[in-house]
């Protein structure tokens, strides 16, 4: 996967090239528009990611220049700015995804998969997802583990699908409060840790290895090792 | 409909303006006429009282010099008939004989003595013996038969003769009753085409301003960049056009001045937070012993409680002075109060909290989607941490008016006596709060730019007690009609 990084500071474009290409991504990194406009005419990406704040010109222009230029790749867009304004929600619309600074790195990795999922959807969803010995019937909204079956409310299934679709990779929980309840907020309390207790005591119950593992800090895993 | 279109009528201005202004002009030309009419009046009479005396006198002399033959009547009455024929008739009966003057002459005794005029002057002489006519005088006499009074002047004889000479000023009057009817009808006529005219062209200035009026809300709710029309005339609306637009000026680019400032605030501390967080999250990754682990996550976790602070004041901050931007769709409060329950309720039950809702259905606001959700949030995390264990929160949403109406009751410990009148302040927390005391003023500040007011107290029974007032989408009165038919 080749990926654009435009970000003027330097310390930020050092650790975000680091950890994509840790993250497996193929990374080109420009301080500024004019090298980004020349990097993205000379080959082609993947998927960009753009901060707004550029030295020498604003971050939305910048994609929808290359968008007249064609360029098709999805754009991850990184904000400093709080509100988001309405040039990035109409980019928003038209594929591509925002994140405000500071983010979470698991944050990015996780929305540059989606993406880049978005971008070559594959036809048939599955109606079946397996990590280990955890099963879930999508179909009939149903959860099992080493075929017995869990008694999970409908809510405590749609947030374990999301762990399992993203099994082995961390979600924050700004994330599953974006995908499980379809808001961005920030709670200044602990709600969502509230929501994978529970989980976690129907899933891991006695007599199975734990799936949910917590990393504080950052968010949970479901463990697919 | 044409009732609603009358009341509107009535209750505007135009009508207020035109209705006093035909009302002034109605009266000052009524003054000028009845002025016209009487100084008209009063000449006639003079004219005829002038005329009268001349000729009484005229007779007097020819009755006085002229022996008292058999030929003093005739002379007398000739002499009477040459002057009524200088007194024009319409309306005389016979060639001659002009109705309108009489000469008349009584003998002492008050018999007929002379009578010059049309018929036997039976009536005339009843109604002078009636009536006391000072002599030289000019009065008004009634005569049976008449409908117009006579003038009357007479005159006293040595010999104890009463001469009196009378004019009919009948054909005058009947003029200036010509002239009152057609005036009267003009009059109408104009007050009517005038008033027409004033509430017309009231009425068109007064779209102008209304259009104005229109223009300026729009600008206050929406977008500040377009401004209201009519700059570009030269009269008061014009002027009151460009006074708000540059009023408008200002307000915009102080409002995008505090947009820059906030926006470069925010940058300048985002980034390097970001960097500060990339860092943490590189140590963390990098395999760091257990006990350094620890404190690079509660770093990070420090990290994003000082982002969401930094968020939060920068919102309420640009929400206190109006500046907000929102972007709005048409969202379903009751929808959203689901989601956030099913969000909120295992935390508040794992704290021995119960919540209750009492929703009447669909309400349809048109907000922006994502203000509305971390308001939501606010009031929820609120009631989360400041509620001890075993209370119950209840939360109702209906329909009232052109209104949504939440309240959000809890029957926890209430706010703080020293700090309810100024809740929404930011800052502003109780003693024992555990926040940083932005959640309320928020709350307030995402409400108010919405048009709405949030009111919060403490219930008499104990316990706090918040109450959003939203105003209602437009466009959602078919799903307003069940919600409020439930509500009722």
């Amino acid at each position: 996967m080749r990926l654009l990084l435009v970000e003027d500071e330097l310390e930020i474009q050092g650790f975000l090239q680091r950890s994509l290409t840790e993250a497996g991504y193929q990374v080109e990194a420009a301080g500024d528009g004019r090298t980004a406009e020349r990097l993205a005419i000379e080959s082609s990406h993947d998927v960009l990611i753009v901060d707004l704040g550029l030295p020498d010109q604003d971050g939305i222009s910048l994609i929808l220049r290359l968008r007249q230029l064609g360029l098709t790749a999805p754009v991850l867009i990184l904000s400093a700015r709080r509100s988001v304004d309405d040039r990035v929600r109409g980019l928003e619309q038209g594929g591509d995804d925002y994140l405000t600074k500071p983010f979470a790195l698991a944050e990015l990795l996780a929305r540059l998969r989606n993406l880049l999922k978005r971008n070559n959807a594959s036809g048939a969803e599955a109606t079946r997802l397996r990590v280990l010995d955890l099963e879930l019937d999508l179909l009939r909204r149903e959860a099992s583990r080493s075929g017995t079956r869990l008694n999970l409310t409908p809510q405590e299934f749609v947030l374990l699908e999301y762990l399992c679709r993203n099994a082995g990779r961390v979600v924050t929980r700004s994330m599953i409060l974006d995908q499980v309840w379809g808001m961005r907020i920030q709670p200044d309390t602990n709600v969502v840790d509230v929501h994978i207790y529970r989980l976690r005591g129907k899933v891991d119950a006695d007599g199975y290895g734990p799936l949910i593992r917590t990393l504080r800090g950052v968010g949970y895993v479901l463990r697919d090792r | 409909m044409f009732l609603g279109t009358a009341k509107s009528i009535v209750q505007s201005a135009a009508w207020r303006v035109s209705l006093w202004a035909t009302l002034a002009f109605a009266c000052g030309t009524m003054v000028v006429f009845v002025f016209l009419h009487q100084f008209v009046a009063g000449d006639i009479q003079r004219r005829t009282d002038a005329w009268l005396t001349g000729e009484v006198e005229v007779l007097a002399d020819v009755a006085k010099r002229t022996p008292k033959d058999y030929l003093y009547g005739r002379v007398v009455r000739e002499v009477a008939e040459l002057a009524s024929r200088e007194v024009p008739h319409k309306r005389g009966a016979k060639v001659g004989l002009n109705d309108s003057v009489f000469f008349l002459q009584t003998a002492g005794d008050g018999s007929l003595a002379l009578w010059a005029g049309a018929g036997d002057g039976g009536a005339h002489l009843r109604a002078v013996r009636n009536a006391r006519i000072v002599p030289d005088a000019p009065s008004n006499l009634r005569v049976s038969g008449f409908d117009t009074p006579f003038r009357v002047v007479s005159v006293r004889m040595e010999n104890g003769n009463n001469i009196y000479l009378g004019l009919s000023e009948r054909d005058e009057l009947r003029v200036l009753a010509k002239l009152r009817l057609r005036f009267i009808i003009l009059w109408l006529l104009i007050v009517l085409i005038g008033s027409t005219i004033v509430f017309y062209s009231t009425r068109q200035v007064l779209l102008h301003i209304r259009q104005i009026t229109d223009a300026a809300s729009r600008i206050g709710e929406a977008d500040l960049s377009s401004r209201v029309p009519g700059a570009r005339r030269n009269d008061e609306v014009g002027q009151l056009a460009r006074t708000l637009n540059r009023m408008l000026d200002r307000i915009e680019s102080s409002i995008r001045q505090l947009h820059t400032i906030t926006g470069s605030l925010a940058h300048d501390l985002r980034s390097p937070l970001t960097a500060v967080r990339a860092k943490l999250e590189m140590a963390l990754t990098a395999g760091a012993r257990d006990e350094e682990s620890e404190s690079i996550v509660s770093a990070i976790e420090d990290m994003d409680r000082l982002t969401e602070f930094l968020n939060k004041s920068l919102d309420v901050a640009e929400a206190k002075a109006n500046a907000l931007r929102l972007n709005r769709v048409a969202i379903d409060l009751d929808e959203i109060l689901r989601v956030m329950i099913d969000l909120y309720e295992p935390g508040m039950s794992e704290k021995g909290i119960q919540i209750d809702l009492a929703s009447a259905g669909t309400l349809h606001i048109n907000a922006d989607a994502a203000l509305i959700h971390r308001m939501m949030a606010n009031l929820f995390d609120n009631e989360l941490k400041h509620l001890p264990p075993s209370c119950t929160v209840k939360i109702s949403l209906r329909s009232s008016g052109e209104a949504a109406l939440l309240v959000i009751e809890d029957n926890g410990p209430g706010f703080d006596p020293e700090i309810s009148a100024r809740l929404f302040e930011g800052r502003v927390k109780g003693r024992n709060s555990k926040g940083h005391g932005l959640g309320l003023a928020f709350v307030e500040a995402v409400v108010r730019a919405h048009g709405g007011t949030l009111e919060a107290s403490n219930r008499r029974e104990g316990g706090a007690r918040l109450s959003v007032v939203l105003p209602l989408a437009v466009n959602s009165s078919g799903n307003l009609a069940p919600s409020l038919a439930q509500a009722s």
